[in-house]
């Protein structure tokens, strides 16, 4: 061992001690970067020298590596965590905007409509003569027809704007699968084998906890320093290959609603995702799938009872002329049958219907049979037509799968009642809602036009109101199109539905957001920056290095003096 | 407020900065729901803010809403019948007063002048009292029923017509409370006491077509649909009879099942439904899953009356609608259809039924002919009934030629008609001995004595006996196409039949037998005409007495008038009855109401105290949460480094 060798240890402990503060520098750089993970300076005294033989004296300092202090499965449960808050968090704010579609609690609610219109059913029953009570039914009827169209738009508009959000989102997570399958590559080509690239591992933990935002994933160990993230247990990147992340078009067939499914760019199966933006996202389509199919059957429920009830009552005035409002796509089809394609068939029944000699007031009325007990010759819409233009008076006819029927002149006119069939309802005659859902609910344009159509009797007696009261008590009915639930209960249960599931998704984020902020905590006691800390390595280093500079000036003098000697 | 779990072994600067963020951000939310209701007073913004508490308080906005209904429904009926019953206060002042102007003109010291200026008060009572029969209310006429768009009662033919209508609307007023909002005007006046009701039972022979809501069931309960399950002792199945409409759906179901040799069809008679039964099949067919469909169609069959046994059903009960056809009446015997002559207020109209099909083309023939008659099928739906709808007016059914009345059983009068209804209701002065005499026209002569003689037909019953008693050519007998008794001489003789009175009865007046013989015939008149009695009838009655200066006939009215006031003071009463019952059921609601929207704030409303204290709390939390990240983010130890 010489002096050239005390200089060497001081050299290595210079060296060492720089690189070790330029890191301590670093650490205090990035220490507001959430992506950061702090470094360590692993340092190893050299190998020891064999001065004499048994006798070892040391040879300075060396860096081992320079350590990131992660912790894996930290890591993991953060990226776990952070899905489901940010799933939560999205399916609570979601349905929070279905939840205030129903603008339940105020006094403008559908709730509120509802008991509104059905009210003034009931007051009609006490002046069943009036016009101007019919007035205030046709206008209610309207309120409520309005309000659940605009519903049905607003949730319309809901979808729309989820669907593009989530093919927003959708792009963005592409964006990061690609970006990580790039970084994975760059990582196994700089690493080589040989050591961590720290700041592309950074960078790529980054990516995987902005990816975790969005949809939930495990990762596993891939090659040569990659990793591998899986969906479920569908892979989405594997090595430095992303299989891509894109959305299809899935169409309802009976509303023709169009909802946004995630797919894999590279096959087109789906993605399994339960938690993160999109999995939250997607939990919410299903809920609004769910929340129109409830408003269009209610919708619907309230037009085809109603209207059945309706159709078989009279107003102050009979019908010149009525015609079907709900199309038959096949006139010779069994009315029942799919082939007609009514959105309520009939069933086996019959109707009235009654001719009234304006002049005299005498009624006749007839007996139509609609045969639909599936055995012997059905009713189709032709064959009704013919027997209700076999009728004295009448005619009636069918025209691009609608039946009108009329009064032969203008000294009659024509009513109907009794139908056990649901016919009339069935095909919208004489009803008081057209349409068949939420879409396109109105009130019936004929009697908008005249309010004496409306119909509160069911005797034919002008001031009748026995179809009136029917009405009026079919808001607490229990109904089959609703499970045997009422119209009321029915929207209730819906809202009731919506409120549990935005309250237990506020819950749910809450509770995520809970465990988040633990995992944060916990990666950030691992991975984040102390700036004590790096001040406390800061000033050993220093002294290390201002020590070892102290070494090198002393070794220099003891040369000097030896050359001096010389 | 969530807390975090931590237990950590070093904290870097980011683990703090990152706490303080969110239990400020979290702070800060809460505050800001505190802030909401502290100004909105709604605890209770949106449902999912409390999705239990949102349900109750949802259907209890349910029942109040619903309460609203009831609520309009109670001050309708009230206003309703309040007007009702100063209507009937009214009508109770005028009866009264005429009751007084009756018993001031009654007495040998009234002149015919008195009398005559007299009746024009009563004209005038009369006039009024008609007036408040029509009397209005919002457009509403109060004693027109479910026809109340127009006047219920108008003039005509010198009475009063009564073309309103008895069925009484009715509302809902509280959960399973429905009840009747209108007064029954007929009731009130007394229009409809002169109802022809149908002795004939028609109930009508089932058909395949028979609907089964015509039928009203073999338990009196109606066709309540269901699912059976019929058996033929070795094979069973379950036939599902629920979306049957006709009785020819129920049978065709039944033999579709293919039981055995099981058949159903209607029974001969057309009352109710036969299984024919194979010699092998031991019949069953029971209800299934508490259904009543077979006990009701009356062909619950328990226990099977042994191998090759038919079933034969009970009575259905198939019952006259105005689609019934006329052929199918008096189960399948149809009826005479030349018609009826109706005479109301004298003036005959023959009805003729010719081409007539259905029930309701029978009761449009009648109805809209001028006869001033209302036919309506009767409640029970087993026969017609016909009314006198004119006041004052008499009438007189009697057959057009033909069975027509008697086949309906709406002749006004017949042997089967009391002696003590004749002659509205005076019926046969009796004198001491026999009241009539009779001659034929051999001048063979006999005595009648009508005392304790019950009906028509057994006044024709006496005067046979008695004829053929003493041996004279004389027969009794009805008329068979006018009302009125008949004597026909048989005798052959050279003079000429009569009819006499005895002991000064007036026996062949009020018989309708005082007109002479037309060919050997006396052909009686109709002293059986129905007087449609009431309110108007007897003011009219009472008018004319007095200008006809006839004191019996104004006693007689003022009786009447007697019967109509108590009639109108139980009606009043029972009107006033409902309007106590509909003001205290307001008075309930009322109260109800209060607790029940209590129970609502209790829900829906924010607790103040709570919500201030807890706005307080937050507050102090969030000034320690931000006080406390000032104090330790300062802090860092490059600050202590030279």
């Amino acid at each position: 061992m010489s002096l050239w060798g005390t200089l060497n240890v001081g050299k290595t402990a210079l060296m060492t001690n720089q690189s070790a503060l330029q890191t301590v520098g670093n650490n205090i750089a990035n220490a507001g970067n959430e992506n950061y993970t702090r470094q360590v300076v692993r340092q190893s005294a050299g190998d020891p020298h064999e001065i004499r033989p048994g006798l070892f004296v040391g040879t300075g300092v060396n860096i081992d590596n320079i350590e990131r202090m992660v912790d894996e499965s930290v890591e993991q449960r953060l990226r776990a965590a952070t899905g489901d808050a940010e799933g939560n968090n999205a399916t609570s704010q979601w349905l929070s905007r279905v939840e205030s579609v129903f603008n339940e609690l105020s006094d403008q609610d559908l709730s509120t409509n509802m008991s509104t219109f059905f009210n003034s059913w009931s007051d009609l029953a006490n002046k069943p003569q009036d016009v101007g009570t019919r007035q205030v039914v046709l206008q209610n009827g309207e309120n409520l027809a309005t309000q659940l169209k605009s519903m049905r738009s607003q949730f319309d508009a809901l979808r729309t704007d989820l669907n593009d959000r989530i093919k927003g989102y959708v792009s963005q997570a592409d964006g990061l699968a690609t970006k990580i399958a790039d970084i994975n590559t760059k990582i196994a080509n700089t690493e080589g084998g040989l050591g961590p690239a720290n700041t592309l591992r950074d960078q790529r933990d980054g990516l995987l906890k902005d990816l975790s935002k969005l949809v939930n994933f495990t990762t596993g160990p891939g090659d040569n320093g990659m990793v591998n993230v899986y969906v479920g247990s569908e892979p989405l990147v594997m090595n430095g290959v992303s299989r891509g992340i894109t959305t299809q078009n899935d169409v309802d067939p009976d509303t023709g609603d169009t909802t946004q499914l995630l797919v894999f760019k590279n096959n087109g199966g789906p993605i399994p995702a339960t938690s993160g933006i999109l999995g939250g996202t997607a939990k919410t389509l299903e809920t609004l799938k769910d929340t129109v199919h409830g408003i269009d059957q209610l919708a619907g429920s309230l037009i085809y009872e109603l209207n059945k009830i309706h159709s078989s009552g009279q107003g102050l005035a009979g019908f010149s002329s009525v015609s079907s409002q709900n199309l038959v796509a096949d006139a010779d089809a069994t009315l029942s049958s799919k082939d007609a394609n009514l959105d309520f068939p009939p069933r086996n029944g019959s109707f009235v219907v009654h001719v009234k000699d304006k002049a005299t007031g005498a009624i006749t009325s007839t007996l139509v049979q609609v045969d639909l007990d599936g055995t012997g010759s059905e009713t189709t819409l032709n064959t009704l037509a013919a027997s209700i233009d076999g009728i004295g008076n009448v005619s009636a006819s069918v025209s691009a799968g609608r039946l009108t029927v009329s009064a032969d002149s203008d000294a009659v006119e024509v009513s109907f009642s009794q139908d056990s069939s649901g016919a009339l309802a069935s095909l919208g005659i004489g009803g008081f809602f057209s349409g068949t859902d939420a879409r396109d609910i109105a009130v019936d344009a004929k009697l908008k036009a005249d309010p004496r159509l409306l119909a509160a009797a069911k005797n034919g007696q002008p001031a009748d109101n026995q179809t009136a009261k029917l009405i009026a008590a079919l808001q607490g009915s229990p109904l089959a199109g609703l499970n045997n639930q009422s119209l009321k209960d029915a929207y209730q249960a819906q809202v009731n539905g919506i409120a549990a599931q935005v309250s237990g998704a506020k819950q749910d984020a809450e509770a995520a957001g809970v465990v988040q902020e633990t995992m944060t905590a916990q990666r950030d006691a691992v991975s984040g920056v102390s700036l004590d800390e790096e001040a406390i390595s800061l000033m050993r280093y220093q002294r290390a290095f201002q020590a070892a500079s102290r070494v090198i000036s002393a070794t220099d003098e003891m040369l000097q003096q030896l050359l001096n000697m010389v | 407020m969530p807390i975090n779990p931590m237990s950590l072994g070093r904290v870097s600067n980011l683990a703090r900065g990152n706490l303080i963020r969110s239990t400020v951000t979290r702070t800060q939310t809460n505050l800001l729901a505190v802030q909401q209701q502290l100004t909105t007073g709604k605890r209770l913004a949106v449902p999912s803010d409390d999705a239990g508490d949102a349900a109750v308080a949802a259907s209890i906005r349910k029942v109040l809403e619903q309460r609203e209904a009831y609520k309009a429904n109670l001050d309708a009926a009230n206003s309703q019948l309040s007007e009702v019953d100063s209507s009937l206060s009214t009508v109770t002042d005028l009866l009264r007063q005429s009751q007084q102007v009756a018993s001031a003109n009654v007495g040998s010291d009234v002149t015919s002048e008195a009398r005559s200026a007299a009746a024009e008060i009563v004209d005038s009572i009369y006039n009024q009292m008609l007036s408040e029969g029509n009397h209005r209310l919002n457009g509403t006429y109060l004693f027109g029923g479910d026809r109340s768009t127009d006047p219920p009662f108008v003039e005509e033919n010198g009475g009063v017509k009564w073309v309103g209508s008895s069925n009484l609307l009715s509302n809902v007023y509280d959960e399973g409370t429905t009840s009747q909002f209108q007064a029954d005007g007929g009731e009130v006046f007394g229009a409809l006491s002169s109802r022809v009701q149908g002795t004939a039972d028609l109930t009508p022979s089932l058909a395949l077509d028979t609907r089964l809501s015509d039928l009203n069931g073999a338990i009196g309960k109606g066709i309540r649909l269901g699912i059976v399950r019929l058996s033929d002792g070795t094979t069973t199945a379950d036939v599902d009879l629920r979306d049957a409409d006709t009785l020819g759906d129920v049978i065709d179901k039944i033999n579709d099942a293919g039981i055995g040799s099981i058949t159903a069809s209607i029974n001969p008679a057309g009352t109710g439904i036969d299984l024919a039964a194979g010699a092998a099949d031991s019949v069953t067919l029971t209800d299934v899953g508490g259904g009543s469909a077979a006990t009701d169609l009356g062909i619950l069959t328990s226990t099977t009356p042994g191998a090759g046994v038919a079933v034969n059903g009970a009575a259905v009960g198939a019952t006259v609608t105005s689609l019934t056809l006329l052929a199918s009446l008096k189960g399948g015997a149809g009826m005479d259809l030349s018609g009826l002559l109706i005479s109301n207020g004298n003036v005959d109209t023959p009805i003729d039924l010719t081409g007539a099909v259905t029930v309701e083309d029978l009761l449009n023939r009648i109805n809209t002919s001028n006869a001033n008659v209302k036919a309506q099928i009767n409640a029970t739906g087993t026969g017609i009934d016909i009314l006198n709808a004119v006041q004052g007016a008499q009438m007189r059914i009697a057959e057009n030629g033909g069975t027509t009345v008697a086949d309906l059983g709406v002749r006004s009068f017949d042997t089967d008609t009391k002696v003590a209804d004749l002659n509205q209701g005076k019926g046969i002065t009796l004198v001491q001995g026999p009241e009539l005499h009779i001659t034929d026209s051999a001048g063979v002569g006999f005595d009648v004595e009508l005392g304790g003689l019950e009906t028509v037909g057994d006044v024709l019953d006496a005067i046979n006996t008695a004829a053929t008693t003493a041996g004279a050519g004389v027969t009794a007998s009805f008329a068979s196409a006018t009302n009125g008794l008949v004597l026909t001489d048989t005798a052959a003789g050279a003079g000429t039949l009569a009819a006499g009175n005895l002991n000064f009865s007036s026996a062949t007046k009020e018989l309708g037998i005082d007109s002479p013989a037309a060919g050997g015939v006396i052909t009686g008149t109709d002293i059986a005409p129905v007087e449609s009695t009431g309110i108007f009838a007897n003011l009219i009655r009472l008018r004319n007495a007095l200008r006809n200066n006839d004191q019996n006939e104004i006693t007689r009215a003022s009786e009447h008038i007697d019967t109509d006031l108590n009639r109108v003071i139980r009606v009043r009463g029972e009107v006033g009855a409902k309007v106590q019952a509909f003001e205290a059921r307001t008075e309930t609601l009322a109260d109800q109401n209060v607790a029940t929207k209590a129970m609502l704030s209790e829900l829906e409303d924010t607790d103040f105290t709570d919500a201030i204290v807890r706005f307080q709390t937050l507050q102090t939390s969030l000034q320690a949460s931000m006080q406390a990240a000032g104090q330790t983010l300062n802090l860092s130890l490059m600050d202590f480094l030279s």
